[in-house]
């Protein structure tokens, strides 16, 4: 009763001003100036109304406010000006025109008051001491991307992102170099938690902010968990005053950026009866005419195909005084470039905070998400190699398979075959969720508690039907299937205490404790032989079973520490402290402390400069720290027996097999990281830079003792020590300019740059560690001190063997006198490094680096009207690649089809210097490691460029929307590259063997608001 | 859980290998450590493909397989331009080691353990087989070699310099006469023990080291001790390698190979033989697997007597019995031929890896040749005749003709050890043994292997091991 009475006199009220209101101007308007009544709505820069903006006639009191719907009336003078204003959001003064005045609100462009998320807390960007790269959503959410670290590649300095052409497989991540010989992978926090499972559990729709925390007085504050650097994710919440239903759906086509050529049949063959003839074999006597058998079958056709992907997300977000809550769900759905290669996700996000009282909030993060990865046994070589002369099946529709001896007809399984028939299928079921109160008490203190769930099942399973392909036989199916369950807690609690003083000088100390605990299991098992296809489990199998399961546990519990002083907004002080203790460590060191300071001079803010008003902001940081490393394997102190089989007369029995020396004194990677830095931004931030310069060195870091076979101890397993040591040193810097601020024309660009220098320094041995293995006999990488991480290490081709006489001035390479088994004309002339006479294994050097001098991007916004044009470029400069794939499709020594690059091969004296002669078994083995296979990796892409539309509702009699985008856009649509094969994303080792290539697509898309 | 103490929190333990710093300690537990010295034996870099890779060095073979760089460092060993780098010598060398390791543990641990006799003498006997078998394959590979007796632990020197291979042998010699007398005979096992070392292998191994040194009175004595445990020729050659009579009344000691156990068949843990997938002909469908590996030479072929019933169990030739129903047709090899010994039909193991056939390492036959030759270099070439008649009887062939000489009875037996042990591993063991290794350079020059010269009578150290051992020296001509 009371309340309805209250209510009726607040109406009354209103009634009774309103009233006023439109009486009194009208006088005013009769005696003064003319008024005229102009209305509109006032949007942001996606097109969403903004309720509750205000709306000015500049220099009167005469304003209003924006209803739900962004809509405004008001009556002002015709000569007057309008002043359109929201909080986070430009100012806009407009000379009063035609009804309606749509207005659209840029966010404040002032980067330095944007809020950086920095671990167990946020600080402005202004204050930032550390290096820290804040990448623009906007700039990502016009990207279609199956996950967010695809849509962010080359949007940070020093943050290096490999992505995969597999449908549903995760991007990689490399934060300024490669820091250890180990474990790179950054350690990534979604919404306060270390994430446990892979990006694609995160639905780029939901993310608001993405931070990369890149030198150690950032990282420290995440202590044995930095050194590879750290990727703060934070999804959405919803805006204060704002309810709203987002849609957004988009639909690519994809193919890869680029198909080799491989030979026709025709050529195939005339190759074939050379490399056989060389080779003092009788030629295929079905090939004695090659120009009768034409082109042939063309695999790689049939292999790849044009992939699809198709993403939707439905959001709705409310937010109040009290609370808000933001909940979406997306569904992704990808086939791939390669046949029978999917990937389907479905992604449901609820996220919301209540603010009970003054003095408490709770609010929660939740995150399910369910995926299914499916494929077929695609082997991109066999594509690559099978015979254009064998058909993809025969007469009666089934698979062909290779017959009779394997010099006449290869040896390669069908590989549209093997796609079709073999099913991979990998099944995640991923939660990942938090519950958290904050209690404010006295005077700035603030305690939060979060407690955090992360589960990650998931299923794998393989299955494999019988089949007879020729001599390719496999007699029974073969079911193999897979459960694995991940289970992490996270409970963090943190004390904070702010407190600011006038003139600028601020105080924020947060402490805290973590504790974090995994634990995994799993269970496998396969069966072979089954009476019926049709029944495809494991209990119908009859042969063969195998059961197998393991698990493994590890914990963190850590305390730590941060204070973040600044005096005057011109002197900042951080400094940060952490200790961790982990369970992958032996008693007595099982604790690590990770300490770090910084600190930043706001020039700008100096008396000296600040009349200056051409500089909006200068700062100058400085930072040290020292972070780690403990991605060592959870038991490395361990001192164990595995416990494997033996069979006396076919009876199992136990055979316990002491497998690594233990190192019981295995210690964290630790990594000492200087960072200086400068922001700048000049003429109303028409231009600003910010560039960092680091220097950061690895120490303790782990690398393989040196156990010779004769103790017994595996030869492959060896236990780690703490005696390495890497460093990485460089140079970043983002460029952004305001090119045009118009009311109708924005042009923006970002210039990103970054150097990295990488040095291996120590691994305790004299013995370089070879990498890059890709099978027996071929390491390709060394990791020595002195030299970058992960060199090519081989040969040098110098030409080719012209004639005899060459061969015989020449050191001895394979001596003999029949060519068909020894060096002879066409083969290639390796350099005699040390002048020893021979060519054996002491004439390999450096051939090659595979980690890039620069890499950069560049991207171009420009608005115009109602379109929004995003060009955005990317590359990598002055790393090599190995093109391994170059290893069989090049070796003209056995019978597979080859790359077209071989119709140049030496035929004769004067017919090639580069590419060898043909000849069965390669007996010069012209195929060994060398400078042959490197290649320059740079390359320059139009990583993406998109169109967007935003369209006027005012179009429309009676909107059904609030705001309605729609976006057409391509990415990797050109590429300037020297690489020659299949795309030069190959991934961080710099080895092209088999990777399922990179894709070009194109996006139709639209966002729709309600 | 995450409330308790952070200690406890702290302290995760490996939860699918023992661990504890002082295993074995029960008789149970010292077994299972027993059991783990003989896994080397099974390994790809001894019996599943190294050791019998050797007849393809000592001229019986080829590598075939498919071609080109396919079991390149076969290839490189057969051609005799063997460098440092090699994967077989480096498998080789490194594949008996960790059975040295676990026979060092045993025979360091059971002496302290309070359990029932039998049981420790039997597993310490295991111990000094094993090491001295594994001792003898380093010995014979590469002459001298870091000896080591007691297990290594984290804190020793790792980097042993090489023992005289006299001092090893010694070693060898003293282990096994220490296994002859722990362990009990084959007859005494149990049928799911059987395959354990017993004492006839250890007097059989020991008569073959004796042999090996020119101690030939010791290596008839050892030779009759192992004829008085009872053991007998298979009356089928056949049935030596059959998966229905494994470990049969003429096995002495064979590598124990089942189904895979559930492991990667490449991996060293994998229960399966490698011998038929490996050596099945290429493109034949004959067996699971069918590599092609292993391709007999003319040559070998030339050496039967017509009437031999090893050929057709020993070989594949067109022409030949079918095999499992299929008629075998040259053109599967690069030779014309394929080793059948060792192939279990498809019919029996549909899938390349699961083939349970056991490996033998000493038989019955082979013990009666040793006593023959033994008996021949002690010039009692009359009593040696009974020996190597037995063998060639139960081949189908008439004894060998009376009155030979010494030079020609060495030579006989040395031709039926040939064609007897085919493809076992055992012909390139013989060639390097005899008058001091000139007897298989004579004999790899005459069918064309030039290239063989003297330091090929023992492998280089792998390179990769020098250079993580630098007290390790080189052998010469490498």
């Amino acid at each position: 009763m009371c309340k309805t009475i209250f209510k009726s006199s607040w109406q009354l009220l209103w009634l009774g001003c309103m009233a006023y209101l439109t009486c009194i101007p009208i006088a005013v308007h009769a005696q003064h100036s003319v008024k005229k009544t102009i209305e509109g709505i006032v949007r942001d820069h996606e097109g969403v109304p903004l309720p509750g903006a205000s709306v000015l006639e500049a220099g009167t009191s005469n304003g209003v406010s924006t209803d739900f719907d962004g809509h405004y009336s008001i009556e002002v003078a015709t000569d007057a000006m309008l002043v359109f204003s929201y909080v986070g959001y430009q100012t806009q003064e407009l000379s009063v025109g035609e009804s309606p005045m749509n207005v659209t609100l840029q966010p404040d462009a002032t980067r330095l008051e944007e809020v950086v998320v920095i671990g167990y807390g946020e600080t402005k960007q202004s204050d930032l001491t550390g290096s820290v790269a804040s990448v623009s959503l906007e700039d990502v959410a016009a990207q279609p991307a199956a996950n967010i670290g695809d849509a962010i590649q080359g949007r940070a300095a020093g943050v290096t992102v490999v992505t995969s052409g597999q449908p549903g497989n995760n991007p990689t991540f490399r934060i300024r170099g490669t820091g250890t010989i180990g474990n790179n992978d950054p350690l990534i926090v979604v919404d306060g938690m270390p994430l446990n499972g892979g990006l694609n559990q995160v639905n780029m729709k939901d993310v608001e902010s993405l931070q990369v925390l890149k030198d150690a007085s950032a990282t420290a504050i995440y202590g044995s968990r930095g050194s590879n650097g750290v990727v703060i994710i934070t999804t959405k919440r919803a805006k204060k005053g704002m309810g709203k239903l987002d849609v957004d759906a988009f639909t690519s086509f994809q193919q890869p950026t680029h198909v080799l050529e491989v030979l026709n049949a025709r050529e195939f063959a005339t190759l074939n009866n050379e490399i056989l003839a060389n080779g003092g074999l009788t030629p295929n006597p079905a090939f004695s005419n090659p120009e009768t058998l034409g082109t042939g079958t063309d695999w790689l056709d049939a292999f790849f195909t044009t992939g699809r992907q198709n993403n939707i997300t439905v959001s709705y977000t409310q937010g109040s005084e009290k609370s808000n809550l933001y909940t979406s769900f997306n569904v992704f759905d990808q086939s791939g470039t390669i046949i029978n290669s999917d990937y389907a996700r479905y992604i449901a996000q609820f996220n919301s905070d209540v603010q009970l009282n003054e003095h408490l909030k709770f609010g929660n993060r939740l995150k399910l998400n369910y995926d299914v990865k499916q494929n077929g046994d695609n082997s991109i070589q066999n594509a690559l190699l099978s015979l254009p002369t064998q058909s993809i099946y025969d007469a009666d529709g089934i698979y062909t398979g290779p017959i009779g001896q394997a010099i006449y007809s290869g040896d390669v399984d069908n590989p549209i075959g093997k796609s079709n028939i073999v099913e991979n299928t990998t099944k995640g079921y991923n939660v990942q969720g938090n519950v958290f109160g904050e209690l404010s008490f006295w005077k700035g203190f603030a305690f939060k508690s979060l407690f955090g769930i992360e589960a990650n099942f998931w299923d794998t399973r393989t299955w494999v039907p019988s089949y007879a392909w020729g001599s390719d036989v496999s007699v029974n199916a073969y079911l193999a299937e897979g459960s694995n369950k991940s289970l992490t807690l996270l409970w963090d609690n943190t004390l904070t205490y702010s407190k600011s003083w006038d003139g600028g000088t601020s105080l924020t100390v947060v402490a805290g404790t973590s504790a974090q605990e995994n634990q995994y299991k799993y269970i496998s098992g396969s069966v072979q032989g089954f009476a019926s296809e049709q029944t495809q489990t494991l209990n119908n199998g009859l042969l063969q079973p195998t059961i197998n399961g393991s698990g493994s546990e590890w914990a963190i519990f850590s305390y730590f520490a941060r204070a973040q002083f600044d005096y005057q907004n011109r002197y900042y002080v951080t400094a940060t402290v952490r200790r961790d203790g982990s369970s992958r460590f032996g008693e007595g060191n099982k604790y690590g402390t990770f300490p770090s300071a910084s600190l930043a001079w706001r020039l700008s803010e100096e008396s000296f400069l600040k009349e200056v008003t051409a500089i909006g902001d200068l700062k100058l940081r400085l930072g040290y720290g020292i972070t780690g490393n403990q991605n060592i394997g959870n038991y490395s102190f361990a001192s164990s027996y595995n416990t494997n089989l033996y069979n006396f007369n076919n009876t199992y029995v136990t055979a316990a097999v002491p497998t690594v020396l233990p190192n019981t004194n295995v210690q964290w990677e630790s990594q000492k990281q200087w960072n200086a830095g400068l922001d700048i931004s000049l003429w109303d931030q028409k231009l600003a830079i910010t560039l960092d310069t680091y220097l950061k060195r690895t120490e303790d870091m782990l690398v393989p003792q040196t156990v010779p076979v004769t103790s017994g101890y595996s030869d492959v397993y060896v236990p780690y020590i703490n005696a390495g040591s890497i460093e990485n040193k460089g140079i970043e810097i983002l460029i952004s300019t305001k090119n045009l601020q118009r009311d109708r024309f924005q042009w923006n660009t970002d210039v990103v740059f970054a150097l990295n220098d990488n040095k291996v320094i120590d691994i305790n041995s004299d013995t370089p560690l070879t990498t890059g293995s890709i099978g027996l006999n071929y390491s390709l990488q060394r990791i020595q001190p002195g030299y970058p991480i992960n060199v090519f290490y081989g040969f040098v081709q110098d030409g080719i063997f012209q004639t005899q006489q060459e061969v015989a001035q020449h050191a001895v390479q394979l001596p003999g006198s029949n060519p068909a088994t020894s060096t002879a004309p066409g083969d290639i002339r390796f350099r005699d490094l040390n002048s020893d006479g021979v060519i054996n294994d002491q004439d390999r050097t450096f051939i090659g680096n595979p980690n890039p001098d620069i890499t950069f991007s560049l991207n171009n916004t420009v608005t115009i009207g109602d379109f929004d044009l995003n060009i955005f470029f990317q590359g990598v400069y002055g790393n090599d690649i190995f093109n391994a794939n170059r290893l069989y499709l090049e070796n003209m020594s056995v019978t597979t089809n080859q790359s077209r690059a071989v119709l140049n091969r030496w035929q004769g004296p004067g017919t090639s210097n580069a590419m060898p002669r043909a000849v069965f078994g390669d007996p010069n083995q012209n195929t060994r490691p060398s400078t042959r296979y490197i290649e320059d990796g740079s390359y320059l892409r139009l990583k993406n460029i998109n169109l967007s539309y935003n369209v006027p509702s005012e179009l429309f009699k009676t909107p059904f929307f609030s705001s309605l985008k729609l976006y057409v856009s391509a990415q990797n649509l050109w590429t300037l590259t020297d690489y020659s094969g299949f795309d030069p994303e190959v991934g961080t080792n710099g080895i092209d063997n088999n990777i399922y290539p990179v894709t070009r697509s194109f996006t139709l898309g639209a966002t729709l608001g309600f | 859980m995450l409330l308790g103490c952070s200690k406890d929190f702290l302290d995760k333990q490996p939860l699918d290998t023992i661990n504890t710093e002082n295993y074995p300690k029960t008789a149970e537990e010292l077994v299972t450590v027993v059991n783990g010295a003989y896994q080397p034996l099974q390994w790809p870099k001894l019996y599943n493909l190294r050791m019998w890779s050797t007849d393809i060095m000592a001229g019986n073979s080829i590598v075939g397989a498919g071609g080109g760089t396919d079991g390149i460092e076969t290839q490189n060993m057969s051609n005799f331009v063997t460098q440092p780098d090699n994967a077989g010598v480096l498998d080789l060398w490194r594949g008996p080691w960790p059975g040295i390791l676990m026979t060092n543990i045993v025979l360091e641990t059971a002496p302290t353990l309070d359990i029932d006799q039998g049981i420790r003498d039997r597993s310490m006997g295991e111990a000094y087989f094993l090491r001295a078998h594994y001792y003898f394959i380093l010995a014979r590979f590469f002459g001298d070699v870091p000896l080591i007796t007691t297990p290594v632990h984290a804190e020793d020197d790792l980097l042993p310099a090489r023992t005289a291979v006299a001092q090893v042998y010694a070693q060898i010699e003293s282990d096994l006469l220490q296994a002859t007398e722990l362990l009990p005979a084959k007859s005494s096992y149990a049928e799911q023990d059987l395959g354990r070392a017993s004492k006839g292998a250890a007097y059989g191994l020991l008569a073959k080291v004796y042999l090996t040194l020119g101690a030939y009175q010791e290596a008839v004595d050892a030779a009759t001790m192992v004829e008085g445990l009872g053991y007998g020729l298979n009356a089928d050659y056949q049935a030596n390698f059959s998966v229905a009579t494994e470990n049969s009344q003429e096995s002495i000691f064979e590598v124990q190979y089942a189904s895979n156990g559930g492991y990667d068949f490449w991996s060293n843990e994998n229960q399966a033989s490698w011998s038929s997938p490996f050596m099945g002909p290429r493109g034949s469908n004959f067996v699971g697997g069918s590599f092609g590996w292993n391709q007999p030479t003319q040559e070998f072929i030339n050496q039967y007597e017509t009437g031999d019933v090893r050929k057709e169990v020993t070989v594949l030739y067109e022409g030949g019995p079918q095999f499992d129903g299929n008629d075998y047709e040259a053109s599967y090899s690069y030779t014309g031929y394929n080793v059948r010994k060792f192939l279990v039909p498809l019919s029996v193991i549909p899938s390349y890896d699961n083939s349970p056939l056991n490996f033998p390492i000493l038989r019955y036959a082979d013990v009666l040749l040793i006593k023959a030759e033994a008996l021949n270099e002690l010039g009692q070439t009359t009593q040696a005749y009974g020996y190597v008649n037995m063998i060639r009887n139960r081949a189908g062939l008439a004894g060998l003709s009376t009155g030979l000489s010494q030079a020609a009875f060495r030579e006989a037996v040395l031709k039926e050890r040939r064609l007897e042990l085919a493809f076992e591993g055992q012909r390139w063991f013989d060639l390097i043994r005899v008058n001091n290794g000139q007897y298989g350079l004579d004999f790899l020059h005459s069918i064309g292997k030039s290239n063989a010269a003297e330091k090929h009578l023992l492998f280089p150290i792998p390179q990769i091991e020098i250079d993580r051992n630098p007290n390790l020296t080189q052998n010469p001509g490498y």
